[in-house]
């Protein structure tokens, strides 16, 4: 094991995240075996877990950036959703153009992440508490917006806007992922090789240090939740191209699935250690079981206790692992 | 002398990094007070911290009261009478000193709790130890001298059969410290065995009766105190170890030019109209007691705490002094001045990212590729700096947790040198820091005097002051009391200016 660990390759990946590649291939095998028909419609399968894969990879990337600050955000679902309702509402009741629905989209996630990330940073409110009540806000605002009314982005038949959902699967290829991808090759520049990521991972290790070092690490602070904010708003994006319709109240249970996705792959709760690939294969696990636990006819209550199962796993292993090395 | 109590042998216990104590052994008497000496860093704390619970040793015994033990927390220590008294005062300022002192055990009274019995205990402590304290008072109303004595009425209060002072005398007047013995004398004759741990030559002499001395983690010997000189113990102490020649003048010229002037500083009550001016090459020693607002001082020049008053200039390109604006460290950092924390740990370095990343972070605008951190770059610089420091590491790599004490404040310091301030403010430069290392800060910050860079250095060991300072500023309850060359200064001169204020 010890020898393992050492070998430069392993080294670079790093040993957990090469176990978690194992436990998702493991996981498929299972699902193949365990569920009838699984492997059969095989592709299916994957083309939804894929679909789930863009949306929540978002949030994931997004909440990443807050948690290496050492903070947390419980509104990225419901904000997704805000999104996608009030752009959606522009896009049927006031029947903009689509490409302004979705850059209006985007720009109200980065709202929120400004808003988040000012109080958080600026005014030191404690980033559970801010992050609780704007995800209320969220879902008022969406609710008030739309005056409680389902909205639906366009289908694939829809002559003048159907190109739309092209950015989930073009002609049965999967651009969302390529486009997942290439998101996530971004961050990971942003986080481990310019200076605002470089100031948000310590900052998350010791904010007093940083601060006492001359930077102004409030503003980097804010700077997570605005990314976090940017990439919730293109989450929406992709949630409505996969899936098309959007309920208002609803969003709460991508928190907990994309929280969940981001510390499985290693991003510590308590800061200062974030991993963009991590991030990205955790979120694939996610979405993954989502889809056997729909597979095996268990309903969406399952998902939510084996997520909130997860979340509180990952996290003890987490602090469990900080413990051992102290 | 009575009969053995406590004995701890081959004690032995690593930190990553730190061989903190190497086969220890330490024995205490009923009725006799034993000192525990050793420089900053020789493990005496820690090996009291083993003893009462804080840490686990890795191997060895201890025997109390005939049996083998191993207390697995403070308390268990306490209910067991072993009793620390922390240099640091664990007390709740806005709780009465009797509730501080029953705080976790009070007495019971149906639901509710029985005020009017803990008051009546409290108060029949201190009648025992003849100090005159008011128990129905809030703790923080109370001078750090008389909390010092509630710690120890609350220590007595545990039944306590070995009591440990952790370098009580640091925060107190000459006054308190004599009343504090007056306490000690009579807790001894009342056969408790005391651990009295301090590095004040002068106060062993007077109130121990066997000295044991530890040097970089292991046991070096013990002496009956009476039959030794102050010689003996320091060359225990010392050991191999040679320090830089103690400064007996300043080599900085008289006409040097002032670098950065301080006029009239405010910052809340522990600092109150400081000024003072530092000139270019020299090392401006800072003295007081604990908590004579000398880190405030330092905190508020830094922009690291609001001031509410004052003018600072500093030396521009033009060799002129200018006013500068300082209201984050942000501010200060871009005047040129670095600051040194006290706590390391807390404000000094990131543990858990590597010195390559620790040395660039006051300054990474520099090492920069267009938007992209030039790693490369920024690898050699701190290679640079590990070198020309003799950072003992693997490589620049290396995770700042594993690195030890001393080496840990030489990223600080390499940081600082990295940004290339002229100014920098060593806080406690040595605590915490192992004896062999210490001497190598010594030289590096002569070094850094010598080659223009101009000091503060707060610190309150008496010896490290007049070793390194060429003038000494000295301050009291937040004011600063007065100013002596390195010629005239004697530890009698500081300490009489260090408690002006204090009656």
């Amino acid at each position: 094991m010890e020898k393992l660990k050492q070998n430069p390759i392993v080294k670079k990946i790093g040993l957990n995240r090469i176990i978690l590649v194992g436990v998702l291939i493991l996981m498929y095998i299972v699902f193949c075996i365990g569920i009838k028909g699984f492997a059969a419609t095989g592709l299916d399968h994957i083309r939804n877990t894929l679909n789930y894969v863009y949306f929540l990879g978002f949030l994931s990337l997004g909440v990443t950036f807050v948690i290496a600050t050492g903070g947390i955000d419980f509104s990225i679902g419901p904000v997704m959703f805000c999104c996608a309702l009030m752009a959606g509402y522009c896009l049927n009741s006031y029947k903009w153009p689509l490409i302004p629905c979705m850059i209006f989209a985007v720009v109200i996630g980065t709202l929120f992440g400004i808003f988040n990330g000012w109080l958080v940073a600026y005014m030191s409110v404690p980033p559970f508490i801010v992050s609780m009540a704007s995800m209320n806000i969220a879902k008022g605002i969406a609710a008030v917006f739309t005056k409680v009314q389902s909205q639906s982005w366009p289908q694939s038949k829809d002559p003048v806007n159907g190109w739309f959902r092209n950015i989930v699967s073009y002609k049965g290829f999967p651009t969302g992922l390529v486009v997942f991808l290439i998101a996530a090759v971004l961050c990971g520049i942003l986080l481990y090789n310019t200076r605002p990521g470089r100031y948000i991972l310590c900052l998350g290790s010791n904010r007093e240090a940083v601060r006492l070092s001359g930077v102004n690490t409030k503003k980097y602070e804010m700077l997570a939740y605005v990314m976090c904010g940017l990439l919730t708003g293109i989450a929406a994006l992709f949630f409505v191209a996969a899936y098309t319709t959007v309920q208002p109240g609803y969003g709460d249970q991508y928190n907990n699935e994309a929280i969940a996705g981001c510390v499985m792959g290693g991003t510590s709760m308590v800061g200062g250690l974030a991993s963009i690939l991590g991030t990205v294969i955790g979120v694939t696990i996610i979405s993954l079981l989502q889809e056997g636990i729909l597979a095996f006819g268990l309903g969406k209550d399952f998902q939510l206790i084996v997520t909130g199962i997860i979340v509180i796993v990952a996290v003890y292993a987490d602090v469990s692992a900080r413990r051992r090395k102290n | 002398m009575g009969e053995v109590i406590l004995t701890m042998k081959g004690i032995d216990k690593s930190f990553p990094g730190v061989h903190a104590l190497d086969h220890v052994d330490l024995e205490v008497r009923k009725g006799e007070v034993l000192a525990l000496m050793g420089e900053n860093g020789a493990g005496k704390s820690t090996l009291m911290k083993v003893l009462t619970g804080i840490y686990k040793k890795d191997s060895g015994t201890i025997t109390y009261e005939g049996k083998e033990v191993e207390f697995k927390n403070t308390r268990e220590a306490q209910e067991n009478g072993v009793v620390i008294v922390h240099q640091e005062l664990n007390m709740v300022g806005d709780l009465t000193v009797a509730q501080n002192i029953f705080i976790g055990r009070e007495p019971k009274k149906g639901l509710g709790i029985d005020d009017r019995k803990m008051i009546k205990d409290s108060q029949a402590l201190f009648d025992q130890l003849h100090i005159d304290i008011d128990p129905k008072q809030k703790m923080k109303e109370l001078t750090v001298g008389k909390q010092q004595m509630c710690e120890i009425a609350k220590a007595i209060s545990h039944k306590a059969k070995v009591i440990i002072f952790d370098e009580p005398s640091a925060a107190l007047t000459e006054k308190e410290i004599e009343d504090l013995f007056v306490i000690i004398r009579d807790l001894r004759d009342k056969q408790l065995g005391i651990v009295y741990i301090s590095h004040r030559m002068d106060e062993i002499k007077v109130i121990t009766d066997r000295v044991t001395v530890m040097r970089d983690g292991t046991y070096v010997g013990t002496l009956i105190t009476k039959d030794s000189t102050k010689e003996d113990i320091i060359n225990m102490m010392v050991g191999r170890v040679i320090y830089e020649d103690p400064k007996t003048h300043s080599m900085v010229p008289k006409d040097a030019p002032v670098v950065l002037k301080v006029e009239n500083l405010n910052a809340g009550r522990m600092v109150q109209n400081v000024s003072f001016e530092l000139r270019k090459g020299e090392i401006l020693g800072f003295s007081g007691l604990m908590g004579a607002g000398r880190t405030e001082t330092a905190r508020a020049i830094f922009g690291a705490d609001p001031k509410t008053g004052g003018r600072i200039s500093i030396m521009g390109k033009d060799g002129q002094l200018h006013e500068v604006q300082i209201r984050t460290p942000q501010d200060a950092v871009k005047a040129g001045i670095g600051y040194l924390s006290e706590d390391r740990k807390r404000y000094g370095i990131i543990v858990e990212k590597t010195i390559t990343e620790n040395s660039t972070l006051a300054c990474l605008e520099n090492y920069m590729n267009g938007p992209f951190i030039n790693k490369a770059a920024e690898k050699k610089i701190a290679e640079k700096y590990v070198k020309e420091l003799a950072t003992k590491t693997p490589s620049a790599d290396e995770m700042v947790v594993n690195l030890s004490g001393g080496n840990q404040q030489k990223v600080v310091i390499a940081k600082w040198l990295v940004k290339d301030c002229d100014i920098l403010i060593f806080d406690e430069p040595t605590r915490g820091i192992d004896v062999g290392a210490k001497n190598e800060i010594y030289k590096l910050m002569n070094r850094l005097a010598s080659e223009g860079k101009s000091i503060i250095m707060i610190s309150s060991e008496m010896t490290e002051i007049l070793r390194m300072s060429d003038r000494i500023v000295v301050m009291c309850e937040g004011q600063k009391t007065g100013e002596i060359g390195i010629e005239e200064a004697t530890q009698e001169a500081i300490m009489n200016l260090a408690t002006r204020n204090i009656d």
